[in-house]
């Protein structure tokens, strides 16, 4: 019986005008939406290795250690293709330095604005915005419909019990709908393979993970059409809700939660945070510059009864370990200060994360939230990526600079490619300029390795949303269920 | 509404007062209250058996539909019962709907199937899983749709067709006891004509035949047992054979005034 | 004849729950959306006011002009931004004044706080465009061929009525019934704004009003679509079926698909490789620079303060050499990047305007003053602030003293000389940001609002000339 009523629920979904309609709509959508992410990605790439490549160029044209920088670029990763999440919204780039902070910037919507006009369509915005449209158009009247056209009487009118006939219905459109999409995401997945995208074992993992939540979100909807048309009795007004359900869960909902948490849990903002650093900063440094001061006028003090000679003989033999003394003491303050941002920085991280577990968790309120905010942690696209990024750079440029003040060291007096001022009442005033000889071979500069996205990683963060998308297709289900065991056939 | 006591007002011309005995089609003090208070059925009681065709008569309203769809399920009695082959329907429906066929008043399919498809689907919903696509051909001009009907979508289909198709799944599912509420109204005269003999060769093959409708003189032609309802209540009821020389037009105007004379 | 066919659609319209129970959600996203906008932009208000503050601050304790190597400037926020975000919160909303040199924005508020950039924000572009569009549909969709089906419309035609008269009331009545009551809705919500703190000055009440008249604008274009495509199709599911694929190809595919494909169809040369061109370019003059610098000597030994501002004013003017030769390579790319952006630009809003959505998205934006234009706009105000503030250091210190000039301070020794007056961050000059002049938001505008009419126009000439060929049975 139960064969015979998804039987007939397939070839009634695939007989129906709209069907080819809306597929080949919703077939062209997917495969524009990976073309177009494919084409993103590419250009991405070429973009970071470009900027990679001049950066390392700049690297080698230095002619001094001591002004020896570099930048840190965010990887494209194939996973963009699917869900751009906040990838385009995020900083790409940070410079890597001893003097400026690590911070993402230079996003690509801020660097190209045209593209943040109209934002991004990939594969997760199809899903969530035109699939949960589609599976609504198909389902509003699986129920009341058949009422309405006089076929419930005539099925009911035989021995079919109702449990096997709403089973049936669920399963027939969601084998009629969901078999369909899977010839478009095979043909974007063979895209893949075209243009050779670089996916590893993991992004396979992901990828399919995705498709599974997609399915899984997609589904929801697919009950939630089926509880509603078994709770009216006409099929225009199952639509007329269904749309409106629709609206809210999927434009407004999401939207509203986070923009509620945003006014209920005032985060500070960046330049009140850039405000209280530099601050300090320059406290420090004054301190520093006064201590300083003192020092020279004590060292000079032990000059006083010398000849100008004997004055510059001390001199000589002193200034390496005044200079050394007074690098320490240089280090020591910028140690101060990179503890003190580092303090800032969690703070702000630690109210930013309330803020966020706030909205986030009201905006799950809709499916549509926890399909999203799911398919950005498996990409790795999720808002974690900007402290991640900014972490795994921080340690880069730790890295990096004991790898440049270790050179500085080795190429003799950390002082080459510096220049030094000297003021002393004998000589009055004296430019040393650099002793650099040309080029500095950076062959074994550290490499900013960016964090890895390990499928398991993104795995477990979206378990909570890939429960509750489960929660509430269940939900729907079960509720839908219970409404048509109760429902009038007549 | 008054309602007193039932079945003063009906008045039994020779029919078996009911029993449980193997009748196919059985009422038995059938009565259906709606939510809103409505009585639309009154203590009901009467049987169609084997090889007979019981008509019920009457205005909008009497409560024939409800009847009908008692004995499909499609609500539950307020109290009484109806049995199909001595099966309570609202106790066991689907054992009790394995044994009847139903052709509504306007037959409504899968508008994207095909003729085919459609009796093809009801066939095996029906239990009948045995057949072939020449079977369904066979059983479609039997109740004469044409040919190259048969596979066309039943989107384009006028009423006549449909209720030729509707009459083709009832034949098809060949079970022993067929509900039909209204089957002829909207149908041209020669398909009404065809219609009812289609009906007297199925009560020929030994079906027991419950149909409703407003058609006075197709109920004589063609009916066993005539019964005439008004407001819920059977007001009379009488074997062909008593009324065949009456003017039933005649006695149905008296029996519809005469009752409401009574409740008045 | 006209007036009963506009009265029956009224009253028909209305009469419906759909009627109540669409009119009552637009109200809430309507008066929602201003509430937040307004809510919005008291708080970026508030942060602009903090930062600006914290900004000044800093200043504080300095005794001498020399020491502040770089201002910073703030966007301040706008009401009408906060309406119809557009671009705003994609692009930095500060930027770095050192005296010379090229300026970037800094610090884009999806940057800095990328949970709003997960959904972004729900502002009346977005229910104009998404919300109410599908709401015209949803209640014109059936105008013809919905009469034909519930055969009202036979019946109808069993009287002397001009087909011409039918049409045009059908579209007037139905017009009025949806678009009046969204209006009050925008109304409403207007007059929250003052009530929720933010005041709007003549000019902005304009543009808003613009705002609100390309909306209608646009509501007509897919009511005006609606009534059309009924009036092509004799079965409503048919005709509901084509407008919501239309629907969505022109709201959510159109827009995005053109730019993205047409964006990337122009090479436009990417930041880094103009900034990498750039950072070699200064760091080859800085070198040279070095060598000048060790060959420098001072007119005279002896008082060390003479010996440092001469030195000082060698380096910035060493700085302003630098300065002029990397302007000149600057002003090459940027012209470059420049000329291909707006081929890019041109490329992709054209196709992108192929959709009434992406037509009304960019006049509404362009009124608030949130479209492409705002981050130029922004960066040559802060350029021309630029200039003003060199200007007042170079009164304070005598040089210009920023973007990679060396400037060094003596401390005297003795201590004596302390006490000295701390300045005054208020002698600064003020940030004063002038939003892009009226004639120019609303001529930006322009061309959409005529996209958006000429749209109108073609469905309603459409739907007419569809409904006098129509079959009526």
């Amino acid at each position: 019986m139960l064969k015979i009523l998804i039987e007939k629920e397939l070839k009634a979904i695939i007989l129906s005008p709209k069907f080819s309609a809306t597929f080949s709509v919703c077939a062209i959508l997917i495969v524009l939406s990976v073309f177009i992410g494919l084409r993103d990605y590419q250009a991405a790439v070429a973009q970071y290795e470009t900027a990679t490549t001049l950066s390392n160029q700049e690297m080698r044209e230095q002619t001094s250690w001591m002004s020896l920088n570099t930048r840190a670029y965010r990887e494209p990763d194939p996973m963009q293709i699917f869900v751009a999440g906040v990838q385009n919204d995020v900083g790409r780039l940070s410079s890597i330095n001893a003097f400026s902070q690590i911070k993402l910037e230079n996003s690509n919507y801020s660097d190209e604005p045209i593209f943040a006009v109209f934002r991004f369509i990939d594969l997760t915005f199809i899903v969530q915005i035109v699939l949960s449209l589609f599976a609504i158009l198909f389902t509003y009247d699986a129920i009341n419909g058949e009422r309405e056209g006089g076929t419930l009487q005539l099925t009911f009118a035989n021995a079919v019990p109702r449990v096997q006939y709403i089973l049936a219905k669920f399963i027939g459109s969601w084998l009629g709908l969901v078999l369909p999409l899977l010839i478009p995401l095979l043909i974007g997945l063979l895209l893949l393979l075209l243009f050779r995208v670089p996916m590893t074992g993991d992004h396979w993992a992901k990828l399919f993970t995705l498709i599974g939540a997609s399915f899984l979100y997609f589904t929801f909807f697919i009950a939630l059409g089926l509880l509603v048309s078994a709770l009216t009795k006409r099929s225009t007004t199952s639509f007329m809700f269904l749309l409106v359900a629709w609206v809210t869960l999927v434009l407004i909902v999401p939207r509203a939660g986070v923009m509620l948490a945003g006014q209920i849990t005032p985060v500070p903002t960046v330049a009140e945070i850039d405000g209280q650093r530099e601050g300090y900063a320059k406290e420090r440094w004054k301190q520093h510059m006064d201590a300083l001061t003192e020092r020279w006028e004590e060292r000079n003090a032990g000059l006083q009864n010398l000849t100008a000679e004997e004055r510059e003989a001390f001199r000589d033999d002193h200034s390496w370990d005044w200079m050394k003394e007074d690098e320490e003491e240089r280090k020591l303050v910028q140690r101060d200060i990179s503890e003190y941002d580092r303090k800032l920085n969690e703070d702000l991280r630690n109210r930013k994360a309330t803020q966020e577990r706030l909205g986030f968790l009201l905006s799950r309120f809709s499916p549509a939230s926890s399909y999203q905010l799911a398919a950005m942690h498996l990409a790795g696209t999720d808002i974690s990526i900007k402290p991640e990024y900014e972490d795994a750079m921080r340690d880069y440029r730790d890295k990096f600079i004991s790898y440049r003040e270790q050179k500085q060291k080795e190429e003799g007096g950390g002082m080459a490619g510096g220049f030094r001022i000297e003021f002393n009442s004998d000589t009055g005033m004296k430019i040393s300029g650099d002793r650099d000889s040309g080029a500095i071979d950076v062959t074994d500069v550290p490499v900013f390795e960016a964090p890895q996205y390990r499928f398991a990683a993104g795995l477990l963060p979206a378990m909570p949303d890939f429960g509750l998308l489960t929660l509430y297709t269940l939900l729907a289900f079960a509720a839908g269920f219970v409404a048509f065991l109760r429902y009038d056939v007549r | 509404m008054e309602t007193t006591s039932t079945n003063e007002a009906v008045t039994n011309h020779a029919v078996n007062s009911p029993s449980q005995s193997r009748a196919m089609l059985a009422a038995d003090n059938l009565t259906k209250r709606y939510e809103d208070g409505v009585l639309a059925l009154d203590h009901v009681t009467f049987e169609v058996n084997q090889g007979h065709i019981y008509a019920m008569l009457g205005g909008n309203g009497a409560g024939k539909t409800t009847t009908i769809n008692l004995f499909l399920n499609f609500i539950e009695p307020t109290e009484g019962e109806a049995r199909i082959n001595g099966i309570v329907t609202h106790k066991e429906p689907l054992r009790a709907k394995e044994k009847i066929a139903f052709v509504s008043e306007n037959v409504m399919l899968y508008p994207n199937f095909t003729a085919l498809q459609n009796l093809d689907f009801f066939a095996r919903l029906g239990g009948q899983t045995g057949y072939s696509k020449d079977d369904y051909r066979e059983v479609l001009l039997r109740v004469g749709l044409q040919e190259e009907a048969h596979n066309k979508r039943l989107k384009g289909f006028s009423k006549g067709m449909r209720q030729k198709c509707g009459i083709a799944i009832a034949i098809l599912k060949d079970a022993p006891a067929i509900l039909l509420d209204e089957p002829t109204s909207g149908l041209d005269p020669k398909a009404g004509f065809e219609f009812i003999r289609l009906l007297e060769s199925l009560r020929d093959e030994g079906k027991a035949i419950l149909m409703s409708t407003h058609d006075i003189f197709r109920a004589r032609d063609i009916a066993d047992t005539i019964g005439i309802m008004n407001q819920g209540r059977i007001v009379m009821q009488s074997q062909k054979s008593d009324i065949a020389g009456e003017d039933l037009e005649k006695l149905y105007m008296k029996y519809m005034a005469g009752y409401m004379e009574q409740v008045n | 004849m006209l007036k009963y066919i506009i009265e029956k659609e009224l009253r028909d319209m209305i009469s419906s729950t759909k009627f109540v129970v669409t009119f009552a959600i637009c109200a809430v996203l309507i008066l929602l959306a201003f509430y937040t906008g307004a809510q919005n932009y008291r708080v970026s208000q508030s942060q602009y006011q903090a930062a600006k503050t914290e900004n000044l601050r800093q200043l504080e304790g300095l005794t001498d002009w020399i020491m502040v190597r770089n201002f910073r400037i703030f966007l301040p926020p706008e009401p009408l931004a906060a309406l119809v975000t557009g671009i705003s919160n994609d692009i930095g909303r500060s930027v770095t004044v050192q005296g010379r040199g090229e300026l970037a924005t800094q610090d884009s508020r999806f940057s800095d706080e990328p949970v709003f950039a997960v959904f972004r924000f729900l502002d009346l572009d977005f229910i104009f465009q998404i919300v109410l569009s599908l709401f015209a549909i949803l209640f014109a969709y059936d105008a013809i061929n919905g009469e034909k089906e519930r055969g009202t419309l036979r019946l109808t035609f069993a009287n002397a009525v001009p087909r011409a008269q039918y049409i045009l009331g059908k579209i007037i009545g139905s017009f009025l019934a949806l678009a009046v009551p969204v209006l009050l809705a925008i109304l409403l919500g207007c007059l929250l704004l003052p009530l929720l703190g933010v005041h709007l000055n003549g000019d902005e009440w304009l543009r808003l009003g613009l705002m609100i008249f390309a909306g209608l604008l646009y509501f007509g274009v897919f009511l005006m679509l609606a009534v059309f495509i009924s009036s092509l199709t004799h079965r409503t599911s048919s005709s509901f079926l084509l407008l919501l694929v239309i629907w969505i190809f022109s709201v959510l595919i159109i827009p995005r698909t053109a730019v993205l494909l047409a964006g990337r169809a122009v090479d436009v040369p990417s930041v880094d490789e103009i900034a990498s061109q750039k950072n070699r370019l200064r760091s080859q003059l800085w070198s040279e620079d070095r060598k000048k610098m060790s060959e420098f000597k001072p007119t005279q030994n002896g008082d060390p303060q003479t010996m440092v501002s001469e030195f000082n004013k060698f380096m910035s003017e060493a700085a302003d050499e630098r300065e002029k030769k990397m302007n000149e390579l600057a002003s090459r790319l940027n012209e470059d990047r420049h000329n291909k952006q707006a081929v890019q630009e041109k490329l992709a809003f054209g196709l992108a305007r192929l959709s009434p959505a992406a037509a009304f998205s960019m006049a509404t934006t362009n009124l608030a003053g949130t479209s492409m234009d705002m981050k130029a706009h922004f960066l040559s105000e802060a350029q021309a602030y630029q200039k003003t503030y060199a200007e007042f250091m170079q009164s304070k210190t005598g040089m210009n003293i920023g973007g990679g000039a060396m400037v060094f301070r003596m401390r005297s020794g003795d201590g004596e000389e302390d006490v000295e007056k701390p300045i005054d961050a208020k002698e600064l000059p003020e940030f004063n940001y002038a939003g892009l002049p009226l004639d120019r938001v609303v001529g930006a505008a322009l061309p959409d609002l005529g996209i958006l009419a000429l749209f109108n126009l073609l469905f309603f000439a459409g739907a007419f000339v569809a409904f006098l060929r129509y079959d009526l049975r």
